[in-house]
């Protein structure tokens, strides 16, 4: 079997490659212990099995991020048979210099060189065969949405594994490639570096790369040995001021050298140009950014609807006609009763039609080219807020539905961004908190209920930007995020490309979510339909263990000024929050169109207000849960969002009652 | 000033009014409860355009009308910006006639769709009834479709495929 590996800089195809070699033969995952992703699967060619890993999207292999290290990691350690880097055509020079890095590992490297159409369509000419001369490599020309070129890079592959190891053709500066020559000469006299390419550590030893010092500290047990590696990089440390800039000044240089003999740009002023004009501006830029968003939000619950309203349905009728199927009243309920098994797949999959829509529209926006630009543009305000520009789209996206907004998380690349902006997303209210709050706010303050639900919305941000400089300044500190932004050239979005990416997720999510949200329906559906004294089944909430434990937690809840019934109704607000007024209005013993009149006079405004901002804040539902332990790929950091929510809406509401004692 | 320009103009402004009296009616309806504005046309019953309130649909509108009528603005200054300018404002309008498409597409799906398991449809559809029905979006949309083939040159770069066959 022949172990392939694809690299190449994030948005170059590499992914549509990876579909096109391996099909459905493929397995989507994270990397160990991390919230990269990784994707790996099965391709046959021409007769060949191929084991293909798609490597995170890297610009470099300097180890800063967490994808360029498990790259290099992957590459060093794993030593696939062939790497294949999939090359940006429209946009050579930029992803050259990670070809330059997979050369001196000195691997047996294809690149195959996509988007040639549209490299062709702005006016961009390259010479594949002095390309090939140059870098030493083959290279396969490829428009991977179209499968242009994929048999040829099968067979390239084929043929590369059976080849001799490249021989690099690169030369840089006399003065590196002297330091170079002299280390390789230390170097193959360590046993322990046998397995490396030679001229690779070399490089890295002269960069000081940190992980590389550190091996060649710890493995290289020779002092003789050690004192000469430090003698060649103190030399070359004399020659040049800083090692690591000129390393990578000889790479842009040699990148240059090969651009200049081998593209040819023949037009000027491209499309992309003309359109960046307006999607770049710094004033039309922003309403332009949010004219988008509102399309894409439209979009992922218009065309959602029918779907979750057919769902819905169809898995109500199956209940209704096997209500009674056993005759166990307990198991019954729990097989098919509201909160049972059956009703639990329904809300599972009520979800993925959301999330399919939500990733087609996403996806589409992507390819076209527009993702990019909206992080550009939104750049420079979120980092001021502790931010990355890529987090201000799942922020929009959580206004909708925090699943699809922590889902969405997975278009800002840095980890520590986004685990921030997944932790923050439940604060942004989403739209089952908006129609519980849009009842209570309209029976409390009538036609002022607009300006109290955009206070939740103002408060809901800005405790989100409040926990991201927290989490910036405490937690990620010191991890300062590289500020490189690709623009890649607007293209027509593949629908086929869009598809494949929602299915994958609506799968995914369905798998992986569905099982959390499952078992925490069952665990509450059990409690709330279990006599607390006589442990039998019970149709009457009030008498269950959830009203015990109610009671229970009511003292803790005291202080916010409500009663047991309201401790409840938050509970079982974390199955889902569209569900708190039902199951308030159930506990009083009203109807829910009854509910608004009735809390109006039970209840004292400040004290509703502070409810509401707890229910905005203490916790998000079991369906955003799921989403954060899967996204994240950590109980720490779920349960970090759990605790840190309820502790917050807890104090958020003893402070809305103190401040509201004084109007 | 040629006719085209002068279409635009008038399209651009379109989008304005209309844009305006959607981001007003949306504002009023959530701070005041009540839709102050009501420009549409009733043919045959149903609202021609039908400008439900929205704040965030009346800032796509504005921005696109603003979009249209900037681009004339820089025509004399800056082709480049200018070209930039209309090309944004059209992909915009061609995007939010399909969502008015698909808005309308949808829901009557949700109105029908239990006639496939043989029940009885969810409620009646009705463009009349219809949330967004025959939206500015839609109208505008449908005017601003034909300026494709002025610009088909500078928008045939989106489908890069086509120079690939070709050369």
């Amino acid at each position: 079997m022949i172990r392939v590996a694809l690299a190449g800089n994030p948005n170059v195809g590499k992914s549509v490659i990876f579909n096109n070699l391996t099909g459905s033969r493929q397995h989507v995952g994270n990397w160990p212990g991390k919230t990269v992703e990784k994707k790996e699967g099965y391709a046959k060619c021409f007769g060949e099995e191929m084991y293909v890993v798609d490597l995170p999207g890297t610009y470099s292999l300097s180890a800063y991020s967490i994808e360029e290290l498990i790259a290099r990691d992957y590459i060093v350690q794993e030593k696939p048979d062939v790497v294949v880097i999939v090359v940006d055509a429209s946009n050579i020079e930029r992803n050259l210099y990670l070809v330059v890095q997979v050369l001196e590992l000195g691997v047996k490297t294809i690149i195959a060189l996509n988007k040639m159409d549209l490299a062709k369509s702005t006016g961009v000419e390259i010479n594949v065969k002095e390309l090939e001369n140059l870098l030493g490599v083959p290279v396969v020309e490829t428009v991977a949405p179209k499968r242009i070129g994929m048999d040829k890079l099968c067979r390239k592959i084929i043929e590369m594994k059976e080849s001799e190891r490249i021989q690099m053709r690169i030369r840089y500066s006399d003065i590196l490639e002297g330091a170079i020559h002299d280390l390789i000469e230390i170097l193959e006299e360590v046993k322990e570096f046998r397995d490396y390419a030679y001229r690779w550590l070399a490089i890295k030893i002269l960069e000081g790369d940190n992980a590389i010092m550190q091996e060649v500290e710890e493995k290289i047990k020779t002092v003789s040995l050690k004192e000469r590696i430090y003698e060649i990089k103190k030399r070359f440390e004399e020659k040049v001021e800083d090692t690591e800039m000129y390393v990578i000044n000889e790479r842009y240089r040699v990148i240059q050298e090969i651009v200049s003999k081998t593209v040819h740009v023949s037009k000027k002023v491209t499309l992309s140009d003309m359109l960046d004009q307006a999607f770049l501006d710094r004033y039309i830029g922003i309403p332009i950014f949010l004219a988008i968003l509102w399309i894409l939000f439209q979009f992922t619950f218009i065309v959602s609807t029918p779907f979750v309203d057919m769902i819905g349905d169809f898995f109500a009728v199956i209940s209704n006609n096997m209500a009674n199927v056993t005759g166990i009243s307990h198991l019954d309920y729990l097989l098919f009763g509201e909160y049972g098994v059956l009703n639990g797949i329904g809300m599972i999959l009520s979800f993925v039609p959301l999330i399919m829509a939500l990733y087609f529209a996403l996806s589409l926006f992507e390819d076209f080219g527009y993702v990019s630009r909206a992080a550009f543009l939104m750049d420079k305000l979120m980092r001021k807020l502790g931010l990355t520009g890529r987090t201000i789209i799942p922020m929009i996206l959580g206004f909708g539905c925090n699943v699809a907004g922590i889902y969405g998380t997975r278009i800002v690349p840095e980890e520590d961004d986004r685990i921030i902006a997944i932790v923050t997303n439940p604060l942004m209210m989403c739209s089952a908190r908006l129609v519980a709050f849009a009842i209570i706010a309209a029976a409390f303050w009538g036609s002022m209920a607009g300006t109290i639900l955009l206070s939740l919305y103002v408060i809901g941000i800005v405790l989100a930007v409040f926990i991201s400089l927290v989490l910036k300044k405490f937690v990620f500190k010191g991890k300062a995020s590289p500020f490189i932004m690709e623009l890649p050239p607007y293209q027509v979005p593949s629908i086929k490309v869009a598809a494949s990416q929602a299915w994958a997720r609506g799968s995914l999510f369905f798998r992986k979510a569905g099982t959390v949200i499952l078992f925490g329906l069952l665990v509450l559906g059990v409690l709330a339909t279990t006599d607390a004294t006589t442990l039998s089944f019970t149709d009457d909430v009030q008498n269950s263990i959830v009203a015990v434990i109610g009671k229970m937690l009511h003292p803790i809840f005291a202080p916010l000024g409500w009663d047991w019934r309201l401790v409840i109704a938050v509970i079982f607000g974390f199955v889902a929050k569209e569900i708190v007024i039902g199951a308030t209005a159930m506990l009083y013993g009203v109807t829910e169109d009854e509910f608004a009149s009735f809390i109006a006079q039970h209840y004292d405004p400040v004290v509703m207000y502070a409810y509401m901002v707890f229910v905005l804040v203490y916790v998000p539902c079991i369906a955003s849960i799921a989403a954060i332990k899967n996204e994240t790929g950590s109980w720490k950091w779920t349960l970090f969002t759990i605790l840190y929510e309820v502790s917050l809406a807890y104090l958020l509401g003893i402070l809305v009652l103190f401040i509201g004692g004084f109007i | 000033m040629k006719i085209d320009k002068i279409y635009i103009l008038l399209i651009g402004c379109m989008y304005l009014f209309f844009g305006f009296v959607q981001f007003l009616n949306g504002l009023s309806s959530i701070f005041l409860g009540f839709i102050p504005f009501n420009t549409c046309i009733s043919v045959s019953g149903i609202c021609i355009p039908n400008i439900f309130p929205d704040v965030f649909s009346g800032i796509a509108l504005l921005t696109t009308g603003l979009l249209f009528v900037s681009s004339l603005y820089f025509y004399g200054r800056d082709v480049i910006k200018a070209k930039g300018y209309f090309l944004v404002g059209w992909i915009l309008a061609i995007l939010m006639l399909g969502l008015n498409i698909v808005e309308i597409l949808s829901n009557i799906l949700d109105a029908y769709y239990p006639i496939l398991f043989g029940g009885e449809p969810n409620f009646v559809w009705s463009i009349c009834e219809d949330s967004w029905g025959i939206a500015p979006h839609l109208l505008l949309g449908l005017l601003i479709l034909p300026m494709y083939f002025e610009n088909k040159i500078y928008l045939s770069e989106l489908f890069p495929k086509k120079f690939y066959k070709t050369r």
